[in-house]
């Protein structure tokens, strides 16, 4: 699992790669963390690598975007496969966030 | 239209009651008035022949008065003035006496010239005398005089008035004979009629009824003093009326007296009754009597018959609308009685509604056989059974709630919501029961109780979890024999709670039981054992256990076992009145043995690092069963969910433990199971998290059962040895590659 953040033009710019199992989002959080007070600033999640999620993982999802929308900014999920896309419709997260 | 139809039912016997009441006021009206109009004809009759006496007297007498002084007169003749004497005497002898004269025949007393007649009469209180042919009058002319002369016998004159006086007068006149029997002179005396006039009205047969005097020509004689003008024209009216002959009508009992009909000016009716007077003079006596006083009492009996009427067909017609009223208000109490009876028959149906009716419940399972059967005694019952599968276990109930009809029906359907809502996220019955309990006590001013049996089975093990609050205690059937050697039918061992509904604070037990694979668990209330086909003749629980190990033995189906016994109670009862709701509740176990093609097993210690050796576990499994992509990810998903969740909680912080991951599969099936020696810990009563929230409002936790949930096709918790065991299983259909080949 790879995690990587980086804000251009006032954005941020979330990108996750491989498996996001329980595990591995104990490291992606501490990747991802800053991501929580976006301070009025969207978030980009590129997903297109990513290929599973468990609900650690979500969570994870989840405290961005509550951040985000505290803060008045929106959180725009990219690339999210079948399957994870899945997960997302299982949980009801398919409509609190924004997909592209 | 119907309430039209009273009313007018109402209004046709109220008509037809005034009718015949007025028919028969006036047949008796007309029947009574013919007897009065008899009755006058009597009164007047009798009135006619009284008066008729006393007038025919009063004309006796003058003439006895003259007849008795004839021979005074003849003694004394040979003087011509000698006869003053006598007429004094006679005028003495009768008050109604006015004059009295002597005409003698011409040339009698020479020396008095050719005629002759001395007169005697009362004026103002004194007799006067005084000869009157001397003024030239002739009486020998008078017709009376030649009358008597000619016929040589008594006669009494026409009335007349005589102007002096003012008076009616008539006059008797007797001729006198010498010894020759020659007629010397006329003897006359003159009478006034005036006193006989109120002589003959000194009483009348009715206050306003009048009699009167006629000549033989018709002309008043005598009558009332009457005060006005109008009586007297009304009076000669009669008097015309009776000289016309042509209205006049004999009376049927005599044929002296006439009657007829008359009409007065002022519009009175009345009758006019007149006769003749026997012998001279030929007068007529008539009587007058008015309508309005002959029937007086006629019209005022009639008038209270009207009111009386009145007041009779006022009394119909207020109990006719009493009665409509009355017909009303029963029309009103059967719709009402209908209405209860309609919401008493859809009651029913929701009381039949709320409880299990399709069996068998669960076609697709083939461990779980149930039949229920609820009998109430009345439209509605307070009994109850209910089951319901939740994570693979089968949570069943039966309860009976005291007393019977809609206060029990009610407390029923509560108890039925309660059991649902108590069992949702509790797997214990004796917790339920507790929560069941606590919330009927509230309130419960009715003091209702309820006893209640809550089981909880265990299907992949059979293992029954139970609470018993003072219900009758289930049998199981073994056709094996194996729950007791002897019996096949056997009671098992209740601890007796208190009912449910008694004491909010009563501390429930719940016991276990292991359910041996081809057992049936029968549940029963008492209106089995109870059931009654006399007093103290009842069905009884050695009847009951007889029959149920009779349906053991012949390995009858939960549906057959129930079946049988209603038609075993039935027989029983016979003719009698079922008492108590029959209810009966039947659940066969026949659990499947699991024919294992592939298993793994991985141990895992409780840290969150050991996901990533559990991640490449679930790849491996599901490439060797050549599990398609999604599937497996889908697998991996849901089964991590549920190691994290023991990861993170079976064990105390800071002790170490093992998680067994095991994963068994046969061709058509997978099952996981997660077990672990930690803490009794339940995932699945833990709630699921809300999907429909938004994104301020949703919670971090609750995400993992709900995947376990919507990912795997059951969830089942069991703690087994002291160990948690949690059951994954996925319905795989084969893989079309497998399948194929």
């Amino acid at each position: 699992m790879n995690t990587t953040i980086e804000e251009i033009d006032g954005k941020y710019y979330a990108t996750l790669n491989g498996e996001m199992d329980t595990a591995a989002a104990l490291e992606a959080e501490e990747v991802l963390k800053p991501l929580y007070q976006s301070n009025g600033k969207d978030v980009i999640i590129d997903c297109t690598d990513l290929e599973y999620i468990a609900s650690s993982g979500l969570r994870i999802l989840l405290s961005i975007l509550k951040g985000a929308k505290a803060s008045g900014s929106k959180v725009v999920m990219k690339g999210v496969n079948d399957d994870i896309k899945n997960v997302f419709k299982l949980t009801g997260f398919i409509s609190i966030f924004e997909f592209e | 239209m119907r309430n039209y139809m009273k009313t007018h039912t109402g209004l046709t016997v109220i008509i037809a009651a005034a009718i015949l009441l007025q028919g028969i006021s006036a047949m008796q009206y007309y029947y009574t008035r013919s007897l009065l109009a008899d009755e006058l004809e009597k009164r007047a009759e009798s009135e006619l022949s009284v008066k008729a006496v006393i007038v025919k007297n009063s004309l006796n007498m003058s003439e006895n008065s003259l007849i008795d002084h004839i021979w005074n007169l003849k003694r004394n003749i040979i003087h011509p003035d000698s006869s003053y004497q006598v007429m004094e005497w006679v005028l003495r002898s009768h008050p109604n006496l006015t004059g009295c004269w002597v005409a003698f025949v011409p040339d009698y007393f020479p020396e008095r010239g050719r005629l002759f007649e001395p007169f005697a009469w009362w004026e103002n209180g004194t007799i006067k005398k005084a000869e009157i042919a001397a003024e030239g009058r002739d009486y020998t002319q008078n017709r009376y005089y030649k009358t008597v002369y000619a016929n040589d016998a008594p006669m009494w004159t026409e009335a007349y008035r005589e102007v002096l006086t003012d008076m009616n007068l008539v006059t008797y006149i007797v001729p006198i004979h010498d010894s020759k029997d020659n007629i010397i002179a006329m003897f006359g005396l003159d009478m006034s009629v005036d006193q006989m006039g109120d002589t003959l009205n000194y009483r009348h047969i009715y206050p306003s009824s009048y009699n009167f005097l006629l000549t033989e020509t018709g002309q008043l004689l005598a009558g009332p003093k009457h005060k006005s003008d109008k009586e007297k024209a009304k009076m000669e009216h009669v008097i015309n009326m009776i000289n016309d002959s042509t209205v006049e009508k004999s009376l049927s009992n005599s044929g002296r007296s006439s009657v007829f009909p008359m009409k007065d000016a002022d519009g009175d009716e009345g009758m006019v009754f007149y006769a003749d007077l026997k012998g001279e003079p030929k007068w007529k006596i008539a009587v007058v009597c008015y309508d309005k006083e002959v029937y007086a009492k006629l019209t005022k009996m009639r008038r209270t018959m009207g009111l009386m009427t009145l007041l009779a067909l006022l009394v119909l017609g207020l109990i006719i609308a009493r009665f409509a009223k009355n017909d009303r208000k029963l029309q009103k109490a059967k719709v009402e009685q209908e209405r209860i009876g309609s919401e008493l028959r859809i009651a029913t149906n929701i009381q039949k509604e709320m409880l299990p009716k399709t069996f068998p419940p669960y076609p697709e399972r083939n461990d779980i056989d149930i039949y229920g059967m609820l009998i109430p005694a009345r439209e509605v019952g307070g009994d109850i059974y209910d089951f319901f599968l939740r994570d693979e276990k089968l949570f069943f109930c039966i309860g009976d709630v005291s007393g019977k009809g809609v206060p029990s029906a009610m407390v029923m359907a509560m108890i039925h919501s309660l059991f649902r809502m108590a069992s949702a996220h509790e797997s214990n019955p004796a917790r339920i029961m507790q929560t069941i309990n606590e919330t009927s006590c509230e309130g419960n001013e009715s003091n209702m109780f309820v006893t209640l049996f809550i089981g909880v089975l265990d299907l992949p093990t059979g293992h029954l979890r139970y609470c018993d609050a003072g219900h009758d205690a289930p049998f199981i059937l073994s056709e094996k024999g194996k729950v007791n050697s002897e019996k096949y039918a056997t009671a098992i061992d209740v601890q007796p709670n208190l009912p449910v509904g008694v004491f909010d604070d009563f501390t429930y037990s719940m016991q276990e039981t292991q359910i041996a694979p081809e057992s049936t668990i029968i549940l029963y209330t008492d209106g089995l054992t109870e059931a009654k086909r006399a007093p103290k003749q009842m069905f009884g629980l050695q009847r009951t256990e007889e029959v149920l190990s009779k349906c053991a033995l012949q390995h009858l189906m939960p549906r057959q076992v129930l079946e049988a016994i209603s038609e075993e109670v039935r027989t029983f009862v016979g003719d009698a009145e079922q008492s108590d709701d029959l209810t009966m509740l039947a659940i066969r176990y026949t659990p499947q043995r699991f024919e294992t093609t592939l298993a793994e097993t991985l141990v895992l210690k409780n840290d969150v690092h050991e996901v990533t050796r559990f991640s490449n576990f679930m790849k491996s499994v599901t490439e060797k069963l050549g599990i398609e992509k999604s599937l497996a990810h889908q697998l991996r998903l849901a089964v991590e969910e549920a190691v994290v969740n023991v990861i993170d909680y079976a064990y105390p912080i800071g002790t170490e433990g093992d998680i067994t991951v095991k994963m068994m599969s046969n061709s058509h099936t997978l099952r996981f199971q997660i077990i672990d020696s930690g803490v009794a810990f339940d995932p699945t009563m833990k709630e699921k998290a809300d999907t429909t929230l938004s994104a301020e409002d949703r919670q971090i936790g609750g995400l993992g059962i709900l995947l376990v949930r919507e990912l795997m096709d059951s969830i089942n918790y069991e703690r087994m040895d002291g160990k948690n065991v949690l059951t994954l299983i996925k319905h795989i259909k084969q893989t079309g590659y497998e399948h194929n080949n």
